[in-house]
């Protein structure tokens, strides 16, 4: 089936022979229309008008002027008119048709002297006469109107030429339209999928078209569901996985506070060891669970109001709780009074990741600054360590699951981990934006972008 | 020595927490599926429940509401930690604390400590003065922990009634969340925490609004709730 390949083959051809004929017709329609003019209307009168013209020319400007005169005349009438001496020669030089040279030798014989319109133009009293004695007859070749005259004088081709330059443009506007349009929607599902959204499908949005491109369409929306399919299962497994996990560590947790306990409740290094590990394989475990319900769309979103103020302050003091033991701190430099719609266990997980991620990074004896404002009636949360931030390369890797920056300390700690995964993810479904940027004083600075009142979710990615 | 009622599908589990339990001077009984746990706490054996959301047979939510038709049992479920939604069903449901699994031994002790001091009716001293306190329609009994609307008695939890003597005391005045979570539920608010949130709306649902239209207990957002006074 090669429909697409007809639509532009027809419409080219189409499109040409439209142009070709419009132009034909057009030329030939005026054409008819001049003949017409120079036989119904009132030829005798038109010529006692040029003739008058002629006369008072050649009174006040003489030879030249009438020279003058008649080219103008040429130039404008799609009716060539000569002007012959005694001689029969043209004024002008031009040569004369042969049937105009017929025509006027039979006039100038005693057979031809009577009953034709032409004829009376030729009689003596119709001569228009110079001052240096010489006469002139006008005489117009009605025979002479042809396509090239009339192609020839432009003021005359205009209209039909612009009625068919906008047609034929009219219809190329839309057969573009008509052939782009499918194409940018293809290229913003593309771009929708290679921002993370596999929920993208292009054919419902192409009402019922059949062809090359329609076919891409369906071959685009069948691979997005494939790719959706195994990101689904994927994260489903990882949930899976990680809820499994949690039986074994919950009775971790138990034997080993079981085992302190029958210690006489001491607790040895080792013990604290064991149970500080088992609380971050806990935390891990919940961060894959948190991060697989959101990517796979189970689960569901509250829509609830929460102030932004209050959330920070409580992030940040809870923050300054956890890592009391060296000195380094959270503090809020900026805020603003702000409502945000949305849901405030994604929100929480969202800022706290990104604090807590800055609080481990932020060189010893330095402050994590919070600035929260609202910018472009959005609102703006900055949140900035005294870091060695990341290269620029990898800015916007750092949100994806466990990326590692490179570094070696970054490798003992395990890279970024999934916090930042969790609060893009977080921030994404609640209508904003999130990037990490390098500040111009040292340190990475994370930026989220959330819209104020009633954001808009994204219907059909369920969660 | 307190009788405890612990239901948990995982069985080692459960024998662990139980030696656990028991070294803290509990009588533990422990089932492993739903039916049997409704059974044990409707039995009235037990001053406290401990159960697992997931549970075959029968869920611990669904123990919960059948319980609650006829029992105000003290009740701690135990949740998949960041799943809120079956944290607020089950306060929903009326029980009057939740944990979140892989619970620590010792915070479950911690926690049930605190539910048994809410529900017997040995209140501390400074609390044992008033016997009666009467707001309008509300009548509350410090002693035999009844509350009564018009009354008639209105059945609850310990820990809703626990909260709301506390508001009741305090009427009038706005209390924050902090002190309602540390002085109520005997333990310090956390990140995201749902707790007195749920325990207040139950208490506005069974006691409805004030005569005078108005609602009973006000939520002063970003701080806590207030019990509001009839002006009348």
């Amino acid at each position: 089936m090669h429909r697409l390949y007809w639509k532009i083959f027809l419409a080219f051809w189409l499109s040409l022979v439209f142009f070709v004929t419009v132009t034909l017709v057009a030329a030939s329609y005026y054409l008819q229309q001049t003949r017409a003019r120079a036989a119904d209307v009132n030829p005798h009168q038109r010529h006692m008008t040029l003739l008058r013209e002629a006369r008072g020319i050649a009174g006040s400007e003489g030879i030249a002027g009438l020279e003058r005169w008649l080219t103008r005349l040429d130039r404008r009438e799609v009716t060539p008119y000569y002007l012959l001496d005694e001689q029969g020669r043209d004024l002008l030089g031009r040569p004369l048709p042969p049937d105009l040279e017929i025509r006027l030798a039979r006039q100038r014989s005693p057979m031809g002297q009577m009953g034709q319109m032409s004829d009376m133009m030729m009689r003596p009293a119709m001569a228009i006469r110079v001052a240096s004695g010489r006469s002139f007859q006008l005489v117009p070749d009605f025979q002479g109107v042809n396509m090239w005259r009339v192609l020839g004088r432009p003021r005359v081709f205009a209209l039909p030429l612009l009625v068919t330059a906008l047609l034929s443009g009219l219809l190329c506007y839309w057969l573009a339209r008509y052939l782009l349009r499918p194409i940018k929607e293809l290229r913003e599902a593309t771009q929708a999928m290679a921002g993370g959204d596999f929920a993208q499908r292009v054919v419902p949005g192409l009402g019922g078209r059949r062809d090359e491109i329609a076919d891409l369409a369906h071959d685009f929306d069948h691979m997005a569901a494939r790719i959706e399919q195994l990101m689904t299962s994927q994260m489903q497994l990882l949930g899976d996985i990680s809820h499994e996990l949690r039986s074994p560590l919950a009775r971790l947790v138990v034997a080993l506070e079981l085992a302190q306990q029958k210690q006489g409740g001491e607790s040895t290094a080792e013990f604290e060891r064991i149970a500080l590990e088992t609380e971050r394989m806990n935390e891990l475990i919940g961060q894959l669970l948190a991060l697989s319900r959101m990517e796979s769309g189970t689960g569901k979103i509250a829509n609830e109001t929460v102030d932004v103020n209050a959330l920070l302050e409580r992030l940040v003091e809870n923050s300054n709780f956890e890592i009391a033991t060296d000195d380094r701190r959270a503090v809020i430099v900026e805020t603003v009074p702000a409502a945000i719609d949305g849901d405030p266990a994604l929100l929480t997980s969202a800022f706290e990741n990104v604090i807590r991620n800055a609080a481990r990074y932020t060189a010893p004896g330095t402050t994590v600054e919070v600035a929260a404002r609202i910018r472009e009636s959005r609102l703006e949360v900055r949140v900035r360590d005294h870091g060695p931030g990341i290269t620029a390369a990898m800015l916007d890797r750092v949100f994806d699951p466990f990326v590692r920056v490179g570094d070696a300390r970054d490798r003992a700690s395990g890279g970024y981990g999934l916090g930042l995964a969790i609060a893009r993810r977080a921030i994404l479904l609640h209508g904003g934006e999130i990037a990490a940027a390098n500040h111009l004083h040292g340190g990475l600075e994370i930026t989220i972008r959330l819209p104020l009142t009633a954001g808009r979710r994204r219907s059909g990615s369920g969660l | 020595m307190h009788s405890l009622l612990l239901a948990d599908d995982d069985t080692e589990l459960c024998d662990m927490l139980r030696q656990y339990l028991e070294a803290e001077d509990f009588a533990v009984t422990a089932v492993h599926d739903g039916e049997a746990a409704l059974a044990e706490a409707r039995s009235g054996r037990h001053e406290l429940a401990v159960l697992d959301i997931m549970m075959p047979r029968m869920s611990g939510l669904d123990v919960l509401r059948e319980l609650r038709r006829e029992s105000q049992l003290p009740v701690l479920i135990l949740t998949a930690r960041g799943d809120d939604v079956d944290s607020i069903v089950g306060l929903e449901l009326g029980a009057d604390d939740y944990l979140p699994k892989p619970a620590s031994p010792r915070v479950l002790v911690a926690r049930i400590r605190a539910l048994l001091r809410r529900a017997t009716a040995s209140v501390p001293a400074e609390a044992t003065a008033p016997v009666h306190i009467t707001l309008g329609d509300l009548d509350i009994h410090t002693g035999a922990r009844s509350v009564e609307l018009n009354g008639s008695p209105v059945p609850m939890t310990s820990t809703e009634y626990s909260l709301l003597e506390y508001l009741a005391r305090g009427a009038g005045r706005v209390i924050d969340k902090e002190e309602l979570s540390q002085q109520v539920l005997g333990r310090k608010l956390e990140a995201y925490d749902r707790g007195i949130d749920m325990h207040v709306s139950n208490l506005r649902r069974k006691l409805g609004p004030l005569p005078g239209g108005e609602e009973r207990i006000k939520t002063v957002r970003g701080v806590g709730y207030q019990y509001v006074l009839d002006e009348d």
